[in-house]
């Protein structure tokens, strides 16, 4: 018993035979037989793919699609008359478009980059010149025109809360690579919270041990990873030395006691990531190339790019899954009025670091193994939405998400469907937001119908009624 | 919905391989004879239902076909019994469409397809013939014989005791009395005893010692919090609506005190039932005028509980999400149904066709969630206080500091408004925003006070209507007065500049929250302080709103004559919102009555609220002894409470995918025991209490070694099952034993203090409140968790890292997950960090400094025992404060767990 236990603090490897309590589903169909002692401990794919982690860029607040990445001269011709019918729309789009409204143009240039030759608006330069390691994803739908349901469908796969993130689901299916920092990790816009709150990170109907754990910003990336101060690191090693003999002790006389060794062994790894947390936060180590690249040496980038530069360190370390907030309160991606002023904010604000992150990853050879997606929780109309302002934007729309992926097993370059000569949705096949999932779960080796868990009398899936895997996407 | 491959598909593989040669529920074909029915069929139904049109799925052309029935009504024939069959029902008219359409069906043919029905053998169906259990009534059965008689001391030990003589095991020894004294106080009050109360109870050596403990705890207030908690987590308790904004759910505190209240007072549970899901729907007990009891509208706060999308503007989509949660969330808190499954499609497990799934919404279509309703306080001393702190509020907002404060900075901004306006405008033209200020100023320099007011209801009118042909109207009068605006202006005599004196704080409050106007002559450093300010003011709002005597509740559309009738109930085609189907009639589900007919609604006697009743016809079905779930869903929930797991362990799904009861006698004997009680609660914690399987201690000798194989999972119950405590019941003990609890019930929540950098992270924008606030009084912070505020983007990190979020669907079993930031709270968290200095500080007071004697009152309060010799001295030698020794007692593994 004792060496065994001892193996376990050394090396915090969970032993097979530990099955967590049953709450996790011992059935053949869960992809993961979850270890009691560790949790997180690694897991194999599915099948072989090459993504082992993930970086998925969340923007918040609705992403101007035809601003940014849909080139449609469409809306030059039109701009200022009313749009023409947009056929086949639901619910409130349909109530938009069918009001008096006026189109309005982008206001910035597109040009045609790279190999590809893909339109990229200036808005976006240096992302542009990433352009032939993306591949781009037109006309996804939600299920939802408001931002509160869109970003939980897009960020849990169910429009209502309760269900768990996908971040929660990638750890329950993989574990994690690193045994001292959390599988899941969140890092969120310093303006304010996200619209969903704590349940877009959350594990929903799967065990707590699989949420996302929130790096705030600054050198205490974790509540209370900090020792007190004054108390220094002798004085509370001495404390979980006597913990540690108390519950050693309290343990010799009792049998099944592997969730009582689990809290033993998490005392140990709490004191381990007390050191190795604001290591992976300190970036006295990267040179000064590199914080540039990001853009840490503009006020305007340095927020999103120093979250960018942690998520390769963290992918680097072998955290499972990161992901990145961007846009809070007035300052999210929702341009309902004064498009002109607020999109280039929000574009400059990320443009660089996320180009950065690209590069960087791909410099050190990251980028194969790693998986990068930018998404956010809708598109924007063509047309103006009629506040009473002089100053334009954008309405919802939840069938114009522009989504794409770059690394580990996509298909540089490639486009997936696309949206009609307005962008309202899409020309062809509507892409759902679970489409999207299945091929993420696909290309870090997870297969959708493997990874599930019996909830309420049903075997949830973060897909739900079942996504297509987008091939087209992948290499 | 994702579908695993079905048992029976299964089955038929293995049949196919030959693997099951002889298997009885494998006979093939019915042995009556079809033909006659066949040509009767075929005659009369095959234009409509051959394979090749098949009309609503139903095809005639085979015996399989026919049985299996069409897409409305499932299964077509009950085998044996004509009269309960769809087919014959509709034949005969008794389900609509009547068959053939349009005609009858000849009485002698009629006579022939019901004979062939009666000879028919039970169905082969293996989801009709296995699924049956929860859906027929329990029985009582005597409780079975066992070897070791002396050991059982209520019919429960029996049930218990049978099971582990057959797997050749024994239970394990009596607990000691310290340990179980420790047990039952975690369990029924959910803090640990006081040194002073655990020796009392092992000074009284009589028999009743422990049941006199169990009544004892069982009257303590604490027991409500404790339990009361419990069904919190059924019932999604949250504060706030989730999703955009997160705003407050209104005073639904109300609900909470409510719980709290019924589980001490010993509510019967069929009352408690019926409360929450038709409080309100009760019927005129007088032919005129009669007024409900108001009170009952709080209980009904149950079915407002779910996350609510308030920026969704299409309300047919709101409202279609609304029915489905109360649908599914009251049928799997009370029924142990997962009725949601059916939301889109036919359950893919469970005897449940989505048309029952309406059926059962239809019971909720007259409900009206609409704004909070009033609802006076009962509790006179609460009542006081909440006059007293209103008035405090109004004060406080009417002309306190921070309203003085605020008002100051605005006259300031407004200065700088106007200068800045001013500014803007040189040299522009005229707008009709210059035409609004102008009529706005007090003394009006151009135009006539008919003119001013004429302009003022125009203006009203468009804005209020949103109507063309106001706004047309509107356009006109301001293009006219436009005219004599500029030539007036033109002349020189009055100072156009003088115009945006017209400009209010409203205008400043505007300016300072605008969000899409680009650039403002605010800087954001104005903005935010104007947003911290305003913060202050619309904290001491809320406050003043939580004391009101409102609370969110749901109410009756009105009906006729003042208003519409009640809408019908349609099946939503895969549960779309936008895809109406058939009509139904409010009715129980079919699996447990048999059949599709509507129920028989009861209505208002004396028809002066023509829509009440349907909740209260289903609310008292359900609350029926008959019910076959009812009472054993709940009786389960009390079992899984007291020890870690019920004896159905999926405790919200009695269905197929649900886990089998794994003693299903004992089961039915609490379920109907239960309801022979009178559905009395607090009777049912105490059988339970006072057997000897709850009795027994945590480890089981004759399991140690590899004899701990037979009952690793310990579902015969051969020890005590350890269990980790939830996030609530650790912090309460914290609290508890280093003296700081603040014991005060009930009321608005608390909100106990976020980490400082969280706090700031709180914060939802610049221009939004404060997500998180500050509590009127400091020792608020230290309430028992139950009252903490719920706020669902919210949670705090402390007691969500013990798996105590704020949930979003009801929530039938925490999980007791171990991770390292629940040991990073208890390392370095200010709760865990704090009350180690107050026990220690406590400790000093009660003991003082002799440094054993210390180490003996730590142990004693923290884990009800004293120190071990070896304990002590490796205390002593840690060298360790007190504080820290402390600390260590409140985070080992012997603090959190019960046993």
């Amino acid at each position: 018993m004792r060496s065994r236990r001892q193996f376990l603090f050394d090396s915090y490897l969970g032993l097979g035979a530990l099955a967590l309590a049953d709450l996790l589903a011992a059935d053949a169909l869960s992809a993961a037989t979850v270890d009691a002692v560790n949790p997180l401990a690694p897991r194999p794919q599915h099948h072989p793919a090459k993504a082992k982690s993930c970086i998925f860029l969340f923007m918040e607040g609705g992403v101007s699609q035809m601003d940014l990445f849909e080139y449609k001269p469409a809306l030059i011709k039109y701009a200022g008359k009313q749009m023409p019918k947009a056929e086949r729309t639901e619910g409130e789009l349909a109530t938009f478009s069918a009001a008096p409204n006026r189109i309005i143009p982008p206001y910035w240039g597109f040009k045609q980059h790279g190999q590809s030759g893909r339109w990229m608006s200036d808005l976006l330069p240096n992302l542009a010149t990433c352009v032939d390691d993306l591949a781009f994803i037109h006309g996804v739908k939600v299920d939802n025109n408001n931002h509160g349901p869109a970003v939980y469908h897009t960020l849990t796969g169910s429009q209502f809360p309760g269900s768990a993130s996908i971040g929660a689901w990638v750890v329950y299916g993989l574990g994690s690579e690193n045994k001292d920092l959390p599988g899941f990790i969140v890092m969120g816009d310093r303006r304010g919270a996200t619209i969903g709150g704590a349940g877009v990170w959350g594990s929903g109907f799967l065990p707590a041990a699989f949420q996302g754990t929130l790096f705030r910003n600054g050198s205490t990336p974790i509540v209370d990873l900090n020792r007190r101060p004054g108390i220094t690191e002798s004085e509370q090693r001495k404390e979980l030395d006597l913990l540690r003999w108390m519950n050693e002790r309290h343990i010799a006389d009792r049998t099944g006691t592997s969730e009582l060794e689990a809290r033993i062994a998490s005392f140990e790894l709490a004191f381990r990531m007390q050191s190795q947390a604001p290591e992976l936060v300190d970036l006295s180590g990267e040179s000064e190339a590199t914080k540039k690249l990001y853009g840490l040496d503009d006020p305007v980038t340095e927020p999103f790019g120093r979250q960018c530069l942690l998520a390769r360190r963290m992918v680097e370390r072998g955290v499972r899954f990161v992901k990145l907030l961007h846009g809070a309160g007035p300052d999210r991606w929702d341009d309902h009025g004064a498009i002109q002023e607020r999109l280039p904010v929000h574009c400059q604000e990320v443009d660089k670091p996320v180009a950065g992150l690209l590069k960087d990853l791909k410099s050190r050879g990251l980028l194969d193994e790693t998986l990068v997606v930018w998404a956010s929780e809708m598109g924007r109309t063509p047309f103006d939405n009629n506040l009473t302002t002089d100053k334009p934007g954008r309405d919802h729309n939840q069938y114009g998400l522009v989504v794409w992926m770059a690394g580990g097993g996509v298909k540089a370059g490639a486009t997936v469907g696309e949206t009609d000569d307005f962008s309202v949705r899409a020309a062809g096949e509507v892409i759902p937001i679970r489409d999207v999932h299945a091929t993420l779960l696909h290309l870090l080796g997870l297969d959708q119908n493997r990874l599930t868990v019996l909830h309420a009398g049903r075997y949830k899936r973060l897909t739900d009624i079942g996504g297509r895997v987008l091939t087209e996407a992948i290499a | 919905m994702f579908e695993r491959p079905h048992r029976d598909t299964l089955r038929k593989g293995l049949v196919a391989a030959g693997f099951l040669l002889i298997a009885p529920n494998c006979i093939p074909a019915p042995a009556a004879p079809f033909d006659r029915v066949s040509s009767i069929l075929q005659q009369q139904c095959s234009s409509c239902h051959s394979d090749r049109s098949k009309t609503s799925g139903f095809s005639v052309s085979s015996v399989e076909s026919v049985i299996a029935g069409g897409n409305k009504y499932g299964k077509a024939i009950t085998e044996g019994h004509p009269e309960q069959s769809v087919l014959v029902r509709l034949l005969r008219g008794e389900l609509q469409p009547r068959m053939p359409m349009g005609k009858a069906l000849p009485a002698a043919d009629l006579a022939v397809i019901e004979d062939w029905i009666r000879q028919l053998p039970p169905s082969t169906n293996t989801r009709e013939t296995e699924w049956r259990w929860p859906f027929e009534k329990p029985v009582k059965r005597d409780p079975p014989s066992v070897k070791n008689a002396a050991w059982v001391r209520n019919p429960i030990d029996a049930f218990i005791l049978a099971k582990l003589e057959a797997n050749g095991l024994a239970p394990a020894p009596r607990a000691s009395k310290r340990t179980l004294a420790r047990r039952v106080y975690l369990d029924l009050v959910g803090m640990p005893p006081t040194p002073e109360e655990m020796n009392e109870f092992l000074r009284d050596e009589s028999q009743n010692a422990f049941e006199k403990l169990v009544d004892k705890l069982l009257a303590d207030k604490r027991y409500g919090e404790r339990w009361g908690r419990h069904w919190l987590d059924l019932a999604r308790y949250g504060e706030t609506s989730g999703l955009e904004g997160d705003g407050a759910i209104g005073n639904v505190w109300r609900y909470r005190d409510w719980v709290i209240q019924a589980f001490n007072s010993n509510m019967p549970y069929d009352r408690f039932i019926i409360q929450q899901i038709a409080g309100g729907d009760e019927h005129s007990k007088t032919r005129n005028n009669y007024v409900p009891d108001v009170q009952g509208y709080i209980p009904t706060a149950f079915l407002r509980l779910a996350p609510w999308d308030r920026s969704n503007l299409v309300a047919a989509e709101v409202r279609a999400n609304y029915l489905a949660e109360i649908t599914s969330a009251t049928a799997s808190v009370f029924l142990g149904l997962t009725l949601g499954c059916a939301r889109c499609h036919d359950h893919k497990y469970d005897p449940i066709p989505q048309k029952d799934f309406y059926r059962f919404q239809a019971f909720f279509n007259a409900v009206q969630a609409g704004p909070p309703v009033t609802v006076p306080y009962k509790d006179k001393a609460l009542a006081a206080k909440a006059e007293e702190q209103i008035k405090y509020y109004e004060h406080l907002l009417k002309e306190g500091p921070e309203k003085k404060e605020l008002d100051a900075f605005e006259q300031e901004l407004l200065k700088k408004l106007k200068a800045g306006k001013a500014q803007e405008a040189q040299g522009k033209e005229y707008t009709k925003a210059d035409l609004r200020l102008e009529l706005k100023l007090p003394k009006q320099r151009i135009f006539t006070a008919a003119e001013q007011e004429k302009h003022a209801d125009l203006l009203a009118a468009a804005n209020r209507t949103g109507d063309p042909e106001e706004q047309a109207a509107l356009d006109a009068y301001e293009e006219e007065l436009m005219v004599r605006l500029k030539a007036e202006y033109a002349k020189g005599i009055i100072d156009p500049a003088e115009r945006f004196e017209a400009l209010g704080v409203e205008d400043v409050r505007r300016e300072a929250a605008a969000k899409y106007s680009g650039k403002s002559i605010f800087t954001l450093e104005e903005k935010n302080r104007h947003a911290e300010l305003t913060g202050k003011l619309d904290i001491l709002r809320r406050r003043l709103q939580r004391w009101k005597p409102e609370v969110v509740a749901v109410t009756n559309v009105a009906g006729p004559p003042t208003g519409p009738d009640i809408a019908p109930t349609r099946i939503l085609i895969r549960g779309n919102y936008n895809q109406p189907g058939e009509a139904v009639e409010p009715g129980f589900p079919s699996a447990i009555t048999g059949n599709f007919e509507p129920a028989v609604l009861e209505t208002d006697r004396y028809r002066q609220f023509p829509t009440r009743g349907r909740r209260m016809t289903l609310a008292k079905w359900i609350a029926s002894p008959d019910n076959p779930l009812t009472a054993r869903v709940m009786v389960n929930r009390i079992w899984q409470y007291h020890f870690g797991a019920g004896i159905v362990r999926t405790s919200s799904d009695f269905g197929k995918n649900g886990e089998r009861p794994t003693h299903p006698e004992l089961l039915d004997w609490l379920a109907v025991h239960f309801v022979e009680s009178g559905w009395d609660i607090k009777a049912m914690h105490k059988l339970i209490l006072l057997s000897n399987t709850y009795q027994q201690a945590s480890e089981n000798p004759l399991l140690k070694g590899p004899a701990g194989k037979a009952d690793e999972d310990n579902k015969l119950l051969s020890r005590f099952p350890r269990r980790r405590l939830e996030a609530e019941a650790i912090r309460d003990s914290i609290l508890w034993v280093s003296g700081r609890l603040n014991t005060e019930m009930g009321g608005p929540s608390v909100f106990p203090p976020l980490p400082a950098d969280l706090a700031d992270f709180a914060r939802y924008g610049r221009t939004g409140g404060l997500m998180w606030e500050p509590n009127p009084k400091e020792d608020d912070a230290r309430r028992r968790s139950i009252y903490i505020f719920q706020r669902r983007s919210l949670p705090l990190p402390m007691m969500a890292a013990f798996d105590a979020t704020v949930f979003s669907e009801s929530c039938e079993r925490r999980s007791t997950t171990t991770t390292p930031l629940q040991a990073l709270t208890m390392m370095n968290g200010d709760l865990a960090n704090e009350e180690s200095v107050h026990l220690a500080n406590r400790i000093v007071r009660e003991v003082g400094t002799d440094p054993a004697a210390q180490v003996s009152r730590a142990f004693e309060l923290v884990l009800s025992r004293e120190p071990e010799p070896d304990e002590a001295a490796q205390f002593k030698k840690s060298g360790l404060s007190l504080e820290s020794l402390c600390k260590v007692l409140l985070s080992s593994n012997e603090f959190v767990y019960l046993e």
